[in-house]
């Protein structure tokens, strides 16, 4: 009963989705599991990110939507926030999680935890430290350590 | 130094503090009893508010300690409470409130296709309740405390009453606005203290939730505090009394009663929330055991009035306020016993048939037990004999006994430390009409040896005050 109504929700997210579509983020369930979902988001404009394309893994655990979904950074992104294994410190994904946000706000945040990072609790200290003494640096950072889905692909991630 | 080690101990107390997040989500009714045995080595404050709390509160639910017991313990005892009416129209009328109120949500920015998924686990499990409440033999209470304890339906629940505080109290700035210090705006509060998936109810949020779901479905809410503050037993506590419905008060409002720990809530409730547990002939063997001091077998035909006099002079006694108007009630009660038999007797039978019927039907029931049980076993029924035989009913000695009774009857107020308190045993009033003297001698009572769920009565002395109570409810509300 509990999936049942997890997969309820998640189908109904994703109709959501589908039919109200948002520039700049998309998600979809993976072939065999509607609980592992893969979203792209576009970093936005006047950014570091602007253009750029990013890949995420969202997990929901059977307690979804009242646990929050696990969320991770498949392509490798230099970010104050984000850790080198993709993990993400955002306070929606934890203690301020919500069983009213769907799916789309998560991605919408996540998009603009891109433009606006919370530098005062950073997993990436330098960049943190860079994002306001160096933006040319930070940019060049960014943009190594950046790679296109296509190169992902490739490298089979 | 004394002092030091005081506050040493409460720290290492403190420290050693684990929220209990194991156990059932809610959990079965329990006595409170176990609450003073948990406490009994505790701190003293507490053992001895929990030593006093039976006596007034007898039974509790411990709900989980996730994080959601205050919302969950309110969601459950709200739906306890609609079960407890017994009015399977009032769920409808929820069901409908409830509804109206998705206005307030789309308003506080809750989209219906997000919310609605919460809300429809609510009335869908209201539906299942009606559905079970007019379904003999269902027990309506174990399918909600199975539902409570699914996690998806009971966690549905609890985020729905939650965005329902949430919604309420930005539809209602001016009521709330002055309570939020340090936000921005009502919005980011509720967002924070009441929409995050984990987070424990707050006072705002009991006040919230009592007057968006509660107190319009005229209900009270009761919160007791039992805490480290001075006192004997509970003293401090939170009440939202119902609102007034179509301009009146609504007196002894059914209550839900929640007990709260520094940062944990539980279910509470009085005994005479649960009618059913108490003995419902109780008062009579309470009667009794006045009686049996004096008790003497030759005095078994004593005349009927010296009983009703004893009676008067016994707390809760008031029971026997069919008595005096039983007399009167033998006399409408032959012809019902005549009417078959002259129905029959037209009839040109031989004379066998019509005596079998008559046979079957003039003796009333009890009056076989009568003869059959001469010991004092079943005073009751002993008691009734002089009534049921219409030998000697004078008007006057009735009218005189019922005369005494009326007048106490009559009078609502008794200024006495026993006077019963507001909320008390709103719902008796479904289980009680039914249990007049000529139920109690039918074999529909499962107290009647004919019946086939036969169950003696029990004297429990546990239940005596609580008994006692009750018949001076009963005599009260008349």
């Amino acid at each position: 009963m509990a999936s049942n109504t997890v997969a309820q929700r998640l189908q109904k997210e994703l109709m959501d989705l589908l039919t109200h579509p948002t520039p700049g983020i998309s998600a979809f369930p993976s072939d065999s599991n509607l609980s592992l979902w893969t979203a792209t988001i576009t970093g936005p404009a006047d950014t570091p990110y602007d253009g750029l394309v990013f890949k995420l893994s969202m997990e929901f655990s059977p307690e979804y939507p009242y646990k929050a979904p696990t969320v991770l950074f498949r392509t490798p992104i230099y970010h104050p926030n984000v850790d080198f294994s993709g993990r993400i410190c955002l306070d929606i994904l934890k203690d301020r999680w919500s069983a009213v946000i769907s799916v789309g706000s998560v991605l919408l945040s996540l998009q603009s935890l891109l433009g606006e990072p919370n530098n005062a609790s950073p997993l990436n200290g330098q960049a943190a430290e860079l994002w306001d003494k160096d933006p040319a640096e930070f940019k060049r950072l960014v943009l190594a350590r950046h790679k296109t889905p296509e190169e992902l692909d490739a490298a089979g991630l | 130094m004394a002092h030091d080690d005081e506050l040493a101990q409460m720290q290492r107390l403190s420290n050693d503090y684990v929220p209990e997040d194991t156990g059932p989500l809610v959990g079965e009714r329990q006595s409170t009893t176990e609450l003073t045995a948990e406490y009994a080595n505790g701190d003293p404050i507490y053992r001895t508010k929990t030593a006093a709390l039976p006596r007034k509160y007898a039974f509790y639910r411990r709900c989980r300690g996730d994080g959601h017991c205050g919302w969950r313990a309110i969601a459950f005892s709200y739906f306890e409470t609609l079960i407890r009416v017994a009015d399977v129209g009032k769920l409808d009328v929820e069901q409908v409130r409830l509804k109206s109120m998705q206005n307030l949500l789309n308003a506080a920015g809750h989209s219906d296709d997000i919310v609605g998924d919460f809300a429809e686990e609510t009335f869908g499990l209201m539906q299942e309740l009606a559905i079970l409440m007019t379904t003999p033999n269902s027990d309506p209470c174990e399918h909600l405390l199975r539902n409570f304890n699914d996690y998806s339906r009971s966690m549905a629940i609890v985020t729905h009453f939650k965005l329902l505080a949430s919604a309420w109290i930005q539809a209602h700035p001016d009521d709330y606005l002055p309570f939020v210090l340090d936000y921005p705006d009502l919005k980011s509060y509720c967002e924070e203290n009441f929409e995050r998936a984990v987070c424990e109810i707050d006072h705002v949020g009991v006040a919230a939730l009592s007057e968006a779901v509660v107190k319009p479905a005229g209900f009270a809410l009761e919160v007791l505090y039992l805490d480290r503050s001075p006192g004997d037993e509970i003293n401090h506590t939170y009440r939202a009394e119902p609102l007034a419905q179509e301009g009146f008060p609504i007196t002894n409002p059914p209550t839900l009663r929640l007990l709260y720990r520094p940062g944990h809530y539980d279910v509470l409730y009085r005994a005479e929330d649960f009618p059913v547990v108490i003995p419902p002939q109780a008062p009579i063997q309470v009667a009794l055991v006045g009686q049996t001091g004096r008790y003497d077998p030759g005095a078994i035909a004593a005349p009927i009035h010296d009983y009703s006099d004893l009676l008067l002079s016994i707390p809760g006694a008031k029971m026997w306020e069919a008595q005096p108007t039983y007399d009167f009630n033998l006399n409408p009660s032959p012809p019902p016993q005549v009417v078959p038999v002259s129905s029959y007797a037209p009839v040109p039978t031989p004379a066998p048939p019509p005596a079998e019927p008559i046979h079957d039907f003039v003796p009333p029931p009890h009056a076989p037990q009568v003869n059959s049980h001469p010991a004092p076993r079943h005073h009751s029924i002993q008691l009734e004999q002089p009534v049921a035989l219409p030998v000697h009913p004078p008007p006057p000695m009735s009218l005189e006994r019922g005369l005494p009774m009326t007048i106490e009857r009559t009078e609502p107020f008794r200024p006495s430390a026993y006077t019963l308190e507001p909320g008390f045993g709103a719902n008796q009033m479904h289980a009680l009409p039914f249990q007049t003297s000529i139920f109690r001698n039918s074999h529909y009572n499962t107290a009647h040896f004919l019946n086939p769920d036969f169950q003696p009565e029990e004297w429990s002395p546990g239940a005596e005050y609580a008994t006692s109570n009750r018949g001076r409810h009963k005599s009260a509300s008349q």
